[in-house]
């Protein structure tokens, strides 16, 4: 259980947590993830507090969940980034396309 | 008559007396008393002093004697003494006499009646006595206890981070021990943690449960578990540590680094009140959950509420001590009253106007339970991600690895190498970057360079997944194949130099293809290259593009 995912009763926070690593080895169930995000545009915070690890495929599949749900949410927040995860991002310009804490 | 102390054990008794007759008979008919024994009869030596071991502390002594003995105003003043003689007593002696006399002329029935008295007011002094003793040694003994249990709480609570600046906390145990707890922690990304909880009573009974919380949450704060986990945690430990009538009504949040996002967890404390700075109630943060300790664990939720907090907004957090306060008319303080406080108080200056309008409210009453109240201002925490240390113990290394068919096929190569070298000091706090350029270029050795992979099709629909899915099985269906992993560490300059090479196909790499693919922001394959370059210094591919070299500064911080 790599990747969880907790939408709140309101409907309004969706939250995509990855554990241990963030690569293609979580593709599916990170699609998975963000398939369902019901009828209130959710904000979808994608919480990284646990990712020790991640390649440029994270990348590309963050940038992919973007793509597919942007008009159907709020925002897409990627948050609780360590330091390195964080410059990482932003080296990547992530900070440009979704907001990161 | 059965006198009281003649039912219990017969007292024993100390006689001196002068030898007369008249003591002789006495000592006959006191012997024939069922409630008392004569432990010792001795002849009054010269000067009662001399016998000072003989009375004991609280020994019964009786002393028996035709006329006063001169000695007796040696005797300490005690109550335990009985003097027995024939002789009239002036009232000197009387008055000097601390102990009780029975003059000769009673009659045996007399005697034996204010003999069983005084035995029985000899037993009731010696058991308050012993009462007191034991009283004394008790205190004494929780005294010592409540020492050392303050020490252990003091200890316990030495990382709790009450002084950070941005929160003003007012915390009054009812008793010397708190069953309240409030505990502030920083996360090693910058957000801060905060708790409020109370378990049910006060004193020290519920301040134990707060050991193993506060312990359970600091080193989850260290470790930067999210408040889920930390609420399951917590709520583990309690249900299997608490009796039944025991739990533990708590409200976690987690103040993000920047101050603009609060998530929290409420089982069973009042509502934390979300404030702006002109004092308006945003938000009342209501319990959804059970406090802790009650539900076993399958059935617990941790479900957490996320909320956006403006800049110059607070949050007050606080027990039900807080509004159930009483004042000196018997009456509670109130939700609303709290409220209004915060409404005409809401500026950090102002907090000691508010703590005063609560003691006034109180008056003389006092404190009927735990009272906390914390005021968190959501702003920037201006808490520096914790960065590893690792200029400790370092020297030079060099790893090397040939990889096959086998290995690849079977082995998270990356992952396993970066976990075991990633402890080394010079690479803990780089791990993660280590981790995506040795991901970059093993990939590119073995999906390009073995494989024969495009990475074109991660460009179609769902193509991400088809090249994943054509990577595995590529991968299991490789006959011959080697990669090669040289990682170097220069000390010195504090780089670290990977090298890694592959007997594949020839790769070209092309500089204007990573250009290109870099101005897209949005493309969701090819980034890895362009990271690459990015961090990698002295990058360059021999071998026709087989071997790549290039190496990482680690001064740089993570």
């Amino acid at each position: 259980m790599s990747v969880t995912r907790h939408l709140s009763s309101d409907g309004k926070e969706l939250t995509i947590s990855i554990h241990g690593k963030f690569d293609f080895g979580v593709v599916h169930e990170f699609r998975r993830a963000y398939s369902s995000l019901g009828d209130e545009k959710p904000v979808v915070y994608i919480d990284l507090r646990n990712t020790e690890y991640l390649d440029s495929s994270a990348l590309g599949m963050l940038l992919n969940m973007r793509k597919a749900i942007i008009n159907q949410v709020e925002s897409v927040a990627i948050i609780n980034t360590n330091p390195q995860v964080k410059s990482i991002l932003e080296i990547s310009r992530f900070d440009k396309l979704f907001k990161i804490e | 008559m059965a006198s009281q102390a003649s039912e219990t054990t017969p007292l024993e008794l100390v006689i001196f007396h002068d030898d007369s007759r008249f003591a002789h008979d006495s000592i006959d008919l006191l012997a024939g008393f069922p409630f008392l024994i004569v432990k010792e009869s001795l002849g009054l030596p010269a000067t009662i002093a001399a016998t000072k071991n003989k009375l004991k502390k609280r020994r019964p002594t009786v002393i028996i004697g035709r006329e006063v003995p001169s000695q007796v105003k040696e005797l300490p003043t005690s109550s335990h003494l009985l003097l027995i003689t024939q002789a009239e007593l002036s009232e000197q002696v009387l008055n000097a006499w601390q102990g009780d006399v029975l003059m000769g002329d009673c009659s045996p029935a007399m005697v034996r009646k204010r003999l069983s008295l005084w035995c029985a007011s000899h037993r009731v002094e010696n058991q308050l006595a012993s009462f007191e003793e034991s009283l004394s040694w008790y205190m004494q003994r929780i005294e010592r206890e409540h020492e050392l249990i303050e020490h252990i709480f003091r200890n316990a609570m030495s990382r709790n981070y009450l002084d950070y600046p941005h929160i003003r906390t007012l915390l009054a145990p009812a008793e010397k021990f708190n069953g309240d707890l409030c505990l502030v922690a920083p996360s090693p990304t910058g957000s801060l943690y905060v708790m409020m909880a109370d378990f049910t009573g006060h004193g020290l009974a519920p301040a134990t449960g707060a050991l193993p919380v506060s312990q359970a949450f600091f080193a989850m704060s260290e470790r930067n578990v999210s408040i889920a986990e930390m609420v399951t945690e917590f709520n583990f430990r309690l249900s299997r540590l608490l009796p039944d009538n025991m739990f533990c009504a708590c409200f976690l949040m987690e103040l993000s680094a920047n101050g603009e996002r609060i998530t929290y967890w409420n089982g069973g404390m009042p509502p934390a009140l979300v404030f702006g700075s002109d004092g308006e109630i945003k938000h009342r943060l209501t319990a959804k959950h059970m406090a802790l300790g009650i539900v076993p664990t399958a059935d617990f939720e941790s479900d957490v509420t996320t909320l956006k907090v403006g800049s110059g907004d607070s949050i007050a957090l606080y027990t039900d001590g807080v509004i159930e306060l009483l004042s000196q008319q018997r009456e509670f303080l109130g939700l609303d009253a709290l409220e209004d406080l915060l409404r005409r108080y809401p500026e950090r200056e102002r907090f000691t106007d508010l703590l005063s309008e609560l003691e006034h409210f109180r008056g003389e009453e006092p404190l009927r339970d735990d009272l906390s109240l914390a005021i968190l201002e959501c702003r920037e925490t201006g808490l520096e991600p914790r960065r590893e240390e690792s200029n400790r113990d370092i020297f030079p290394f060099h790893f090397s690895t040939t990889l096959s068919r086998r290995e690849l096929q079977q082995t998270d190569v990356v992952s396993t190498l970066v976990s075991a070298l990633g402890r080394l000091p010079p690479l803990t706090a780089h791990r993660t970057t280590i981790y995506l350029l040795l991901a970059e270029v093993f990939n590119n050795a073995l999906e390009h360079g073995l494989l024969g992979l495009e990475s074109a099709i991660k460009a179609q629909d769902q193509g991400f997944e088809t090249y994943y899915e054509l990577r595995q099985e590529k991968l299991s269906q490789l006959e011959d194949g080697q990669i090669t992993i040289q990682l170097t560490y220069f000390s010195e300059a504090n780089q670290l130099q990977f090298e890694v090479e592959n007997n594949g196909a020839a790769w070209r790499f092309s500089s204007e293809a990573i250009d290109a693919e870099a101005t897209d922001d949005e493309q969701a394959y090819g980034r890895g290259l362009a990271l690459l370059m990015q961090l990698a210094d002295n990058l360059e591919w021999s071998s026709d593009g087989r071997k790549v070299r290039f190496r990482y500064d680690l001064s740089q911080l993570g």
